[in-house]
């Protein structure tokens, strides 16, 4: 009886407070805007879907500026670093800008209600790379994962672990890579 | 030839430190973490409980078969920055645990946990540290590390990293596995 109470009501509790501890460990740390350049290479293409089933094909993004996001719900820092990227689309869409975020593993359903949750839902498209290949192909180690590409469709920046993209350094990058 | 012998046990000795780093409590969940602060990196470790561990997977719709393949292994919750204004990396592969009796031991990697994932047709990949990684500036990764010993036991670990063609490592004594369970609080009434 006793087992089976501990089992229902403490066992749950515990976990969330240790996933909490787990979670608030990264949501204390203070994210950087520092986005590195890389040299220039060409980018693979790939074709995904979104949350109301369009397909996106990256080929079709080139002539403009795309921000590439790989990112998962479970990744605390993917969470903390999306209300600045919805910033940061917001400022450039209407200027030949766009960012494509690649949820990993996880199913419409989970992302939906993440997304639901914010107070800054994400606008820009959402894409679903299930199977990981699209990671996999852009050699992507962690979540989440960064890259700029210029207009001809070439990684530029590149960002590993989490980022605050509302900042003027990072407003200045897309802005010049939007001038050229 | 001891001149030389002597400046290179000198540089050695400059470049691997052995020392302890005083663990922090959480004061809600009774976790212990350490944190390792060098000019180029800081590195993090967080105990994390099995239960806990599991119920991470668990939640991401993993089969009680995956799951089951952690069961002899500690997991840590790790974070890795590049504090420098230059390019860091590392490499799991390089770095050790050491035990009570001295041995040293390999850490089984992500790319080996997503090979036996992948043999049990699991094609999961994520919540594992990254294995080897180079940082650009602010650069930085978290994710689970796994270590083949039972619960609430001692180790060192000694990691590595690289910054400017040098490889520099330290040890960290005295970590401990993440207890069986936790204790729970009692009351007085």
């Amino acid at each position: 009886m006793l087992a089976s109470q501990i089992k229902k009501f403490l066992l749950p509790t515990l976990l969330s407070i240790s996933s909490l501890s787990f979670s608030s460990a990264f949501a204390a740390e203070g994210l950087s805007y520092h986005l590195s350049p890389v040299p220039a290479t060409q980018s693979v293409d790939f074709t995904l879907k979104d949350m109301d089933d369009n397909t996106h094909r990256l080929k079709n993004y080139h002539g403009k500026v795309v921000m590439i996001n790989f990112w998962a719900t479970w990744c605390p820092p993917c969470r903390k670093e999306m209300p600045s990227m919805e910033v940061l689309y917001q400022k450039f869409k209407d200027k030949g800008f766009t960012i494509l975020a690649i949820n990993q593993w996880e199913d419409i359903d989970r992302v939906f209600m993440f997304s639901a949750d914010l107070d800054t839902p994400p606008t820009f498209p959402i894409l679903f790379d299930q199977k990981g290949s699209v990671s996999e192909q852009f050699g992507v180690q962690g979540l989440p994962t960064t890259l700029v590409l210029n207009k001809k469709g070439q990684v530029v920046y590149r960002a590993v672990g989490g980022r605050d993209f509302n900042h003027p350094e990072v407003e200045k990058i897309i802005r010049s890579l939007l001038d050229k | 030839m001891k001149f030389i012998l002597s400046c290179f046990l000198i540089a050695f000795m400059q470049n691997a430190i052995a020392s302890e780093v005083t663990p922090k409590k959480n004061s809600r969940t009774g976790m212990l973490s350490w944190h390792a602060e060098e000019p180029e990196i800081s590195l993090e470790l967080i105990q994390l409980l099995p239960d806990y561990v599991k119920a991470v997977f668990s939640s991401r719709g993993l089969p009680k078969e995956l799951i089951n393949t952690l069961q002899d292994y500690c997991v840590f919750g790790t974070i890795i920055k590049n504090k420098s204004t230059d390019t860091v990396s590392y490499q799991i592969t390089d770095w050790r645990y050491i035990t009570a009796d001295g041995k040293e031991h390999k850490i089984k990697t992500k790319s080996a946990w997503a090979k036996q994932w992948a043999d049990m047709n699991i094609p999961f990949r994520w919540l594992l540290l990254p294995e080897k990684q180079e940082f650009n500036v602010g650069d930085w990764s978290q994710g689970f590390t796994t270590i083949k010993l039972a619960p609430a036991t001692l180790f060192s670990l000694r990691y590595s990293w690289s910054h400017q063609g040098k490889t520099k490592q330290r040890t960290l004594n005295n970590l401990s596995c993440a207890p069986a369970t936790m204790a729970i609080p009692t009351s007085n009434n």
